[in-house]
């Protein structure tokens, strides 16, 4: 019987385990790459923070569509999903873009893109962050 | 700040920037990161590439 409750409930190892794995999660998305440096992969936090850094930059530079939870559209709910995957660095690009987003040209074209894609690189960093403390990936 | 780019530049930043970060998600080992970051740098250009010739025909 005792055997049988130890097999279904978890040990608080285990439990342990998975908070800091969540909590790593989180920190990814908060802040790209922290995930990774809480569990001292400093060479993928910095590469991390410096790539989803460089997209949001360049993303806001490029003066590309930083999307609001007031979307019209789907297709603007699901740029500012994807925006949001940012983190903090949604703010940072808010705060380097005070002329506001133009895509009337290219540019603003290439921009929306960059910043789409720094969202969503970062929910795959802070993913990855989470399945390595819990111990499924190198 | 304000950044200016031509297609191919933003196209060749973005591919470099997505294939480093990939290079390190999904391999461990330094040569192999490099091997993947490279393949995937040349498989972005490659396409991105491609399309714009494909779509060549259409665009006047």
């Amino acid at each position: 019987m005792t055997d049988e409750v130890q097999m279904t409930e978890s040990s608080p190892t285990e439990k342990g385990r998975e908070t800091f794995a969540i909590a790593c999660g989180a920190a990814g998305w908060l802040v790209p790459g922290l995930g990774h440096g809480l569990q001292k992969m400093w060479g993928r936090a910095i590469v991390f923070f410096i790539t989803v850094g460089a997209l949001v930059l360049i993303g806001a530079g490029m003066r590309g569509n930083v999307f609001n939870s007031d979307g019209g559209d789907a297709f603007a709910s699901l740029g500012y999903l994807a925006d949001l995957g940012a983190g903090s660095f949604y703010l940072l690009a808010k705060q380097d873009e005070p002329n506001g987003a133009d895509v009337s040209r290219a540019r603003g074209d290439y921009g929306t893109r960059f910043l789409a894609a720094a969202g969503v690189l970062n929910l795959l960093c802070a993913l990855h962050a989470y399945e390595a403390a819990r111990g499924r990936k190198g | 700040m304000n950044v200016h780019f031509t297609h191919f530049q933003a196209m060749l930043l973005f591919a470099l920037v997505i294939s480093v970060a990939f290079g390190f998600l999904s391999r461990r080992r330094p040569l192999d990161r490099v091997k993947y970051m490279l393949w995937s740098l040349f498989l972005f250009l490659l396409v991105g590439i491609g399309i714009g010739w494909a779509m060549y025909p259409f665009s006047r």
